[in-house]
């Protein structure tokens, strides 16, 4: 059984949608990751779950009971803030007994605990400072412990690396999946960086204007995408508007002015009422014209039109009949501008997206 | 740019404040340790056993301490519901506690004699309803003072805890809510000890202002003499100027020690403030 | 939550019209067409407005505050505005003492510095009282002129001197041409609330007051002491509407951080 549940919420912001007939269910013990653009509507999910929003409409259930009118302080969820928002007047020890005292711990219980959670976070010796006196990432290890030490129900993350310089997001990332997979506890995260999320989740929901796109575990979203939003958000560069598909057994042809596409059928891909093929630049394979007289099936003729040195590989745009793509490719001997090319799409390769 | 150049963009103004302030200041505080050409501290001595000029200064300073701590318990809250409603109407609401400030202080003393007046607007209401029999004496009494201070003062506070409570970071509150704190929680934790600065510097202004007021007492304290009046008698009716030296020194020296005092307690209370 | 906020919403009601509440009264009793102060009135008539016009005293202590203002305020910036960009643009030896200097004539008590003008700018330098009143209302006005020209100072960006310097431009023609510009609403709300300042000032002018010399207050102040007509109060109502004035014009100047920051 989900442990919460979103029931149709809806929330608007001076007379404009921001969610709207908005659903989404979470199993205990999962983390589970909203990413999206901004504006997409991730944070104002997080901030509803935690009870600084009110929605207009909809339901919030807790393990089964209704908390859509709970106030934030009686919901014993842990948040974690994009700039830490740890109190400045209080010393570290101070900060994370902040919620203990409130729940009136005992003066050794609290004791006890705050030195495990800093010890959780290696942060150990760190009591007696102010939180001027640390660094950045020290000071979100804080924000953490101030969080956990309240043993809460679920722990929400509002963007919380994204102060943070690149090396250390990335330690940080891996602490805080180390923490929340030893204790065990529920977790929603909120970030709009891509390889975060996938680095850090069992699940990953896309969103985009208000609703959730897709809702999978990291690998399907990346190899499987739905939408083309989804697709395009996670690297699908190029994508073909298909007239026509037939469905085969194991596969499906479609065609696109005079030229045919064959798409493998497997279980995770392929919509069948998709009729958009999506594909990533390092998918294309890109091959001098003279090797084949005529392009194939899952093949197309093209003209580089700009090439740009990526570093690792080169990148084409090439022009054909039907569109330009994007090619990366890793080659010793790169194609010059102007070169006539044969484009290969790999059967395996192309998802059907809607 | 050269260093001379710079001390020369200082110059002016540091010889017209030199000659007609820093010196006069200096001279008048000197005079009050020479007693017949010669160094003493009889004038200190003389007036800190007279009883006449101790019940000004106490007068002065209880006065002063009222005056600090109803502005504190009136403006607190009011500040930090003007550093909470929207834009529009913070706006608007500063501009109303400005403009008092900004009004002439004769003016705004000069509206209370209207209404705590003998016949005044407070006295015909309450008869009128009842709640007295006779008219309250509340002009030309320390009450009087402190109610015209009040009104004189209440601005400042209010105007300089919304420069701190604005600056708080909105997360801070929404964090201790998380961890379970109720509002009156999120004000006593957060919000009180956050404001500290800005309660220590606002208390120090009224303190100091109503210490130092003139005009105020001048209209609604009527015989009763506080410490400014008391100086200002005592250097145009009465020309002692050896008394109003005395006096002004005091109050120099009071004003100081508050403002050096109080900036210790905040720098205590916050010291990472 | 919302019962709350209700509360404190009332709370701040009430405390605004304690605030505003005097000033209204006033107005209204201005009106008032008998010849004592009541509140509510009984007739309506301009008379006190018009009365104000036919005591001399009135229109002459007038003109000296105007004239004291004006010309204090000018002094004031002559002196305060390159002492302003001096202290924020450069770092140097005794600073910190300096910036004192200037800013102390807001920490010293107004009434004690009135007594020191009066002893020393008067008495003993031997200037006459209209020279003492200027000087002394200069005095006053030097920190706000420091204050908020500096405040509009932190905001400039220095480099753009320097790309005028690297264009060719002379120091002083830099100032006139790059910087002043730059800081102009600062410089006009500097003297605004100068203005307001020295005008509305008690502390210093009641010192400085000879035969038929004294400012605008004082004169109410003395006029209050003898009349309980609605005369000061119809003045009240004239300085209000300038004071409004002014202060919606330093809003548009420098908006509202000057007045909450300290």
């Amino acid at each position: 059984m989900a442990l919460f549940t979103l029931e149709n919420i809806s929330v608007a912001y001076n007379k404009q949608n921001i969610l709207q007939d908005f659903n989404l269910e979470i199993e205990e013990g999962k983390f589970i990751s909203l990413l999206g653009p901004s504006g997409c509507g991730k944070t104002t999910t997080l901030r509803l779950i935690a009870g600084f929003l009110e929605s207009n409409n909809g339901k919030f259930l807790y393990k089964g009971k209704d908390y859509t009118k709970v106030p934030v302080n009686k919901r014993n969820f842990g948040f974690v803030f994009q700039n830490y928002a740890l109190f400045p007047h209080l010393t570290i020890f101070d900060n994370v007994a902040f919620g203990l005292r409130l729940r009136k711990a005992s003066k050794s219980e609290i004791e006890k605990k705050v030195a495990s959670v800093l010890e959780i976070v290696n942060l150990s010796g760190f009591e007696k400072r102010y939180p001027k006196e640390l660094s950045g990432g020290q000071r979100q290890r804080v924000a953490i412990a101030r969080a956990l030490v309240i043993e809460p129900d679920l722990l929400l993350f509002d963007e919380p690396l994204s102060n943070l310089d690149a090396n250390l997001r990335e330690n940080m990332r891996i602490e805080i999946r180390r923490i929340q997979q030893e204790l065990g506890i529920t977790t929603v995260y909120v970030s709009h960086d891509q390889e975060e999320c996938f680095a850090i989740s069992d699940q990953v929901a896309i969103m985009n204007k208000g609703i959730i796109e897709q809702l999978s575990d990291p690998a399907t979203i990346y190899n499987y995408p739905k939408t083309k939003f989804v697709a395009d958000f996670i690297g699908f560069k190029n994508f073909i508007d298909f007239e026509d598909q037939k469905i085969h057994e194991n596969e499906i042809e479609l065609t696109k002015s005079g030229f045919t596409f064959i798409v493998q059928k497997n279980k995770a891909n392929t919509s069948t009422d998709g009729k958009t093929g999506a594909i990533r630049p390092d998918n294309i394979v890109i091959r001098p014209l003279k090797e084949s007289v005529t392009a194939g099936k899952n093949e197309l003729p093209g003209k580089v039109k700009i090439r740009t040195y990526l570093g690792r590989s080169y990148q084409f745009i090439v022009e054909t009949p039907i569109g330009d793509f994007t090619i990366n490719q890793e080659l010793l001997v790169p194609y010059q501008v102007g070169e006539e090319v044969i484009l290969e799409f790999p059967a395996n390769n192309m998802v059907l997206v809607k | 740019m050269k260093n001379r150049n710079i001390y020369l963009l200082l110059l002016p103004g540091v010889i017209f404040l030199t000659i007609f302030m820093v010196i006069p200041i200096l001279l008048t505080i000197g005079s009050t340790f020479i007693n017949e050409g010669s160094f003493s501290f009889d004038g200190y001595l003389h007036y800190f056993q007279d009883k006449y000029f101790i019940g000004i200064l106490l007068t002065t300073l209880k006065v002063s301490l009222i005056t600090t701590f109803i502005c504190i318990l009136l403006g607190f809250p009011v500040a930090y519901y003007i550093s909470k409603v929207g834009t529009r109407t913070k706006v608007l609401l500063l501009l109303l506690s400005i403009f008092p400030l900004l009004t002439s202080s004769v003016v705004r003393s000069f509206s209370w004699m209207i209404i705590i007046g003998k016949n005044g607007v407070l006295n015909k209401l309450l008869l009128n309803i009842g709640l007295i029999n006779e008219p309250l004496n509340i002009l030309y009494t320390p009450t009087a003072i402190i109610i015209g201070l009040v009104h004189l003062f209440l601005p400042l506070i209010i105007i300089t805890l919304v420069g701190v409570m604005e600056n708080m970071d909105e997360d801070l509150l929404k964090a201790a809510e998380s961890l379970g704190a109720s509002r009156l929680g999120v004000f006593a934790k957060v919000v009180l000890p956050l404001s500290m600065p800005g309660l220590v510097i606002g208390s120090i202004l009224v303190f100091v202002g109503s210490f130092t007021a003139y005009t105020t007492p001048a209209l609604l304290g009527g015989k009763q003499r506080v410490i400014s009046t008391f100086l200002y008698q005592n250097a145009t009716t009465l020309n002692d100027w050896h008394t109003a030296a005395i006096v002004a020194t005091i109050m120099i020296v009071v004003t100081l020690l508050v403002t050096i005092t109080m900036n210790q307690i905040a720098y205590k209370i916050n010291p990472k403030g | 939550m919302k019962e709350k906020n209700r509360g404190l919403a009332v709370f701040t009601f009430l405390v605004f019209v304690f605030l505003l509440g005097p000033l209204l009264i006033i107005s209204v009793t201005s009106f008032e067409g008998g010849s004592v102060l009541k509140f509510p009135i009984e007739t309506f008539s301009f008379k006190w407005y018009e009365n104000i016009f036919k005591v001399s005293m009135f229109l002459t202590t007038f003109k000296t505050s105007i004239i004291v203002s004006l010309a204090g305020n000018l002094l004031a910036l002559l002196l305060g505005v390159p002492a302003a960009y001096a202290l924020s643009r450069f770092n140097f030896k005794g600073k910190a003492v300096l910036n004192a200097v200037f800013i102390s004539p807001i920490l010293i008590p107004g009434i004690v510095l009135g007594f020191t003008f009066l002893r020393y700018i008067v008495t003993t330098y031997q200037l006459p009282i209209y020279a003492g009143l200027f000087i002394g209302h200069t005095i006053i006005m030097l920190p706000f002129v420091i204050r908020v020209v500096s405040s509009s100072l932190s905001t400039f960006d220095f480099s753009i001197e320097e790309a005028a310097h690297s264009l060719g431009a002379s120091k002083i023609g830099t100032f006139i041409q790059v910087v002043l510009p730059n800081i102009k609403s600062g410089i006009i709300a500097a003297v605004m609330i100068a203005f307001l300042e020295s005008f509305n000032n008690v502390d210093i002018s009641v010192f400085m007051t000879g035969p038929g010399v004294s400012t605008f207050p004082i004169q109410m102040l003395t006029y209050v002491e003898t009349y309980f007509d609605p005369t000061v109060a119809a003045i009240s109502v004239l300085l209000m509407i300038i004071t409004a004035f002014f202060m919606f014009i330093v809003e548009r100047l420098m908006g509202l951080s000057y007045f909450t920051k300290r």
